[in-house]
């Protein structure tokens, strides 16, 4: 999966899951996530290699 | 040299909003003129030579004058790229320091890794922290980013060296005061593509970073003819942009007033403050740039994207990541001198149906 897709499931997914675990290694994922946090106030950690945990604020 | 009398637009570039732009047409009209009077070698001395070593002076004096420079300091290269490596690589020493910034060229990035640059990391809003610096360092500094269109503030506390890219503003930003080599490109004024003009401050602290056994900066051949069209262009360039400038500013707040208000999930770089009103960057939410990109060329505009999946490599833009602005959806946008208000609505009237029809 490429950008935007990531992104775009993960948004999906985030509207049922208050929090979810993303797995990716496309390498536009870490500064898109950095910068849809931002934009849509919503908190990511980096929890491992290529994955992510993200929370709806 | 005159461009004087009427210029008739050739080539047109209505709906184009991609970064290059045809020669612009002052330069088109005189370049057959040029290939008859400036063909011969201007370093030796018949006829046709002394000619074209005086068009190669009138035409350093027209840089010289636009560019804040003096003429005898106003040197070409056939390959602009060239430029980064002879504008800093030439002023290190041993134990110099090599700044560079997150959103400098991938040419400025080759050369960190060869000196041991450090890099200087950038804000959301383009603003950098620059050092002092010593005397013996060296600070690479754009005038302002070619992806962004965000104005670089000017580093006048900085006491070392500085290399000036100024290849994405042209004649638009002056020299800083303290500037040791600057580097422009002939096409950031509709001039031809394959020249650099290069400069350097003070001679005495400059080393060629290049094997030579003379005094000149490069020794690769120079065509005249394209020197001379480059000038007048640079001329008409710059009468053109005084005269349109309030008008770009104004799309360029249009633009952006348009996709806070009527298309929404935006990142746009910079605020029109802190920009140049002829470049526009932003980036969608949740649009793939290659789908965006394509869409609007089918309607018959063209646009230039950051976005990895609009790039060869893969990889989304360096400058956009760093600065932490959204690397996919991205659209960088050129307004044109000869850019109408009529083409930017059909822009932004187009780009609403494709991105409502994606976001789908």
């Amino acid at each position: 999966m490429r950008c935007p897709i990531p992104i775009i499931k993960l948004a999906k997914a985030l509207e049922t899951n208050p929090e979810v675990t993303l797995l990716s290694d496309d390498p536009a994922t870490l500064p898109d996530l950095i910068a849809w946090s931002r934009m849509t106030k919503n908190q990511y950690s980096i929890v491992g290699i290529n994955k992510y945990l993200v929370k709806s604020l | 040299m005159s461009t004087t009398g009427t210029v008739l637009r050739v080539g047109s570039i209505t709906n184009q909003f991609q970064r290059e732009s045809p020669l612009h047409p002052a330069a088109r009209a005189f370049i057959a003129d040029a290939f008859d009077r400036g063909w011969a070698d201007p370093s030796k001395i018949h006829g046709e030579s002394r000619q074209a070593a005086i068009l190669l002076n009138e035409a350093k004096e027209i840089f010289a004058a636009h560019l804040g420079i003096r003429s005898n300091q106003v040197d070409f290269l056939s390959d602009p790229a060239l430029g980064f490596h002879l504008g800093s690589s030439s002023v290190l020493q041993e134990g110099s320091r090599f700044y560079f910034s997150a959103v400098d060229r991938s040419e400025i990035y080759a050369l960190a890794n060869l000196h041991h640059g450090e890099k200087l990391s950038v804000a959301l809003d383009g603003s950098i922290a620059y050092p002092k610096g010593r005397p013996t360092d060296l600070l690479s500094w754009q005038t302002l980013n070619g992806e962004t269109g965000i104005i670089s503030a000017q580093p006048s506390e900085f006491t070392g060296r500085l290399f000036v890219d100024a290849s994405a503003s042209g004649a638009a930003i002056a020299l800083p005061q303290n500037w040791s080599t600057a580097l422009w490109n002939s096409q950031a004024w509709e001039g031809p593509t394959g020249l650099g003009v290069f400069a350097v401050a003070d001679r005495s602290i400059w080393r060629n970073p290049l094997p030579h056994i003379d005094q000149r900066i490069s020794s690769s051949e120079l065509s005249i003819p394209l020197v001379m069209a480059s000038a007048i262009a640079l001329e008409a360039h710059t009468r053109d942009y005084a005269e349109n400038r309030a008008s770009l500013l104004l799309y360029n707040n249009r633009i952006r007033q348009f996709l806070a208000a009527e298309i929404g999930d935006v990142d746009i770089a910079g605020s029109s403050n802190t920009t140049v009103p002829y470049l526009l960057s932003f980036s969608l939410l949740y649009i793939d740039a290659e789908r965006l990109v394509n869409e609007l060329t089918r309607q018959g505009i063209s646009v230039d994207s950051g976005s990895a999946c609009s790039s060869a490599n893969m990889e989304p833009s360096h400058v956009l990541a760093a600065m932490g602005l959204l690397t996919h959806g991205n659209v960088r946008m050129t307004l044109h001198n000869q850019t109408t208000l009529v083409d930017v609505e059909a822009f932004l009237k187009t780009l609403k149906i494709i991105v409502e029809d994606l976001r789908k």
